[in-house]
């Protein structure tokens, strides 16, 4: 049985129109996913509703074979799925450390506590020069660091990360992804939605190729970018694009 | 008149006003909703010790043991029933303030039908009684009333700055969604948030009662002057409320005196222009999209 599994969700934003169209998909313990598709193939969306933001219109999400169907974010991130938006979500007027510890909110065992963040630091050390200063006042990388920092306090099953290059130079950007190839290392169900395709099928083992809110394809990373008939049609922009 | 005198009148007052703007600020802060009923809710405790007063002569001071509680278990009541529905709605913003106006037309209306409209004012010994110190007079209901409100003060930033509930509601004002993220019930926080700013709003009530007297339709006048104060502070900033609520109080004695206690209220409309004008975000306020 798949850890996390998508059957058939329809899922729209207010009166809208469906965003997913019926979209199933398995993820399991322990491999890393990179969801890529043109732009409104509903890459976000689908985080957006497993994390508990919106509720499905139709269709089922399970967690370790249970329901979760209209459960909150704070229930989703209590059964151990973690959401990392795409803009940097911190408390700006809090200090990094603050930040942190918010990350461990669900957590009321303080020695514990202190230990993730230690780890956190020890993975992320930028994050612990810069502990006391206010979020607000980080650089871009320095944020999504704090960000990825902050979903690791929980130590979550899954963690689904919402475009963590968007906005980076490509040098911070690579960066990154690094540390989110290490999270997999944690024990960590990573899931990745990324705009720059290359880069994200390149630090996971498994894509998924999302066209009109449904799958259009999936199989290992390296074989989706391997593959010229796929890039063509749906990595098309952005690989050309880079190698040009 | 010296000036000492002018600055410590307003400060006294400014404590007043610095705690019934802080509940009015941080429900916008947690909830981005303004309050327009908040002035409405302050004159129901008023009425309510009025009524302990001639009763039981209860001392107004006393009934803040009542009046709080009472008042923080009708926000989240209130919350619950009326708010959660509007979140989803992608007018949230105006609906709320087309809510809350409601509430206060409907409190007003209640009020006076069971009050009718004539001034109200409930005189304890102390209400006419003043302390000298030095060349400085300080009439005693407005020295208690302030140290009460400081007090109170203190309290809410001790629970803001040092419980789990204190931090989760700081989260949320800061960044809702974040605060979603790392797993804050924000819908327990803001029915929270609502109950504090209404608890704040019946003790201001209380307080009230033996400082000013006060009538039904006499709410439009105070949330005027409590929306002056936590735009020139910062929407949303509790420090801001703070400050600003004594800046102007401070600002508004010194018109007074110099100017006749016609000139006092422009003090606040006319500063609530410049603010909007020249920064528009207040002095400890960040600028907010809503």
């Amino acid at each position: 049985m798949a850890l996390l599994e998508v059957e058939s969700v329809v899922a729209g934003y207010g009166a809208g129109p469906d965003i997913l169209t019926g979209l199933t998909l398995n993820i399991d313990e322990g491999t890393s996913y990179c969801i890529v598709g043109p732009n409104g193939a509903g890459k976000s969306t689908l985080l957006r509703t497993v994390a508990g933001f919106l509720k499905p219109r139709a269709g089922e999400v399970r967690f370790d074979g249970v329901t979760m169907n209209g459960s909150r974010p704070d229930q989703m991130l209590a059964a151990g799925v973690c959401y990392v938006p795409q803009d940097a979500s911190l408390f700006p007027m809090m200090t990094v450390r603050e930040n942190l510890a918010m990350g461990g909110y669900l957590i009321d065992d303080r020695a514990l506590l202190r230990e993730r963040m230690d780890m956190v630091y020890e993975t992320f050390p930028i994050l612990a020069e810069r502990s006391g200063q206010n979020a607000g006042t980080l650089s871009g990388g320095e944020q999504q660091m704090v960000t990825l920092g902050r979903a690791l306090m929980i130590e979550p099953k899954v963690v689904m990360i919402d475009e963590p290059s968007l906005g980076l130079a490509p040098m911070i950007a690579d960066q990154i992804f690094e540390k989110i190839r290490g999270f997999s290392d944690l024990g960590i169900t990573v899931v990745l939605v990324e705009q720059n395709a290359v880069k994200g099928l390149e630090a996971v083992d498994w894509g998924f190729v999302l066209d009109l809110g449904s799958m259009e394809f999936e199989g290992p990373a390296d074989g989706i970018l391997a593959d010229p008939r796929i890039r063509e049609l749906y990595l098309g922009k952005a690989l050309t694009r880079r190698e040009r | 008149m010296n000036w000492v005198q002018i600055v410590v009148l307003g400060l006294l007052l400014g404590g007043v006003y610095a705690m019934m703007a802080s509940g009015l600020t941080l429900l916008f802060g947690v909830m981005r909703v303004v309050n327009l009923a908040h002035a409405a809710f302050i004159l129901v405790a008023a009425f309510i010790t009025y009524v302990l007063f001639e009763n039981l002569a209860l001392d107004p001071m006393v009934s803040l043991v009542i009046t709080m509680p009472l008042m923080f278990g009708l926000g989240v009541m209130l919350y619950l029933l009326l708010f959660p529905r509007l979140e989803e709605s992608p007018r949230y913003v105006e609906m709320t303030v087309l809510l809350t106006f409601g509430l206060a037309l409907i409190v007003e209306g209640l009020l006076t039908f069971i009050f009718t409209g004539i001034f109200r004012s409930v005189r304890p010994e102390y209400a006419s009684t003043s302390i000298r110190i030095g060349d400085i007079f300080i009439p005693t209901s407005q020295l208690y009333a302030s140290l009460i409100s400081f007090a109170l003060l203190i309290c809410l930033w001790l629970l803001l700055r040092f419980t789990k509930t204190g931090t989760a509601i700081r989260a949320t004002m800061q960044n809702r969604a974040a605060a979603q993220i790392v797993g804050v019930n924000v819908r327990r926080v803001s029915a929270l948030a609502f109950g504090i700013g209404m608890a704040l709003a019946g003790a201001a009530g209380s307080l009230l009662s033996f400082m000013f007297p006060f009538f039904p339709g006499r709410h439009w006048q105070w949330i005027a002057l409590l929306l002056a104060l936590i735009v020139l502070g910062g929407m949303g900033s509790i420090k801001g409320a703070v400050v600003g609520a004594l800046l102007l109080a401070v600002a508004s004695a010194f018109v007074t005196s110099l100017a006749g206690p016609t000139w006092s209220p422009i003090t606040f409309y006319l500063t609530l222009f410049l603010i909007l004008m020249i920064r528009p975000e207040g002095l400890f306020g960040t600028k907010v999209r809503l």
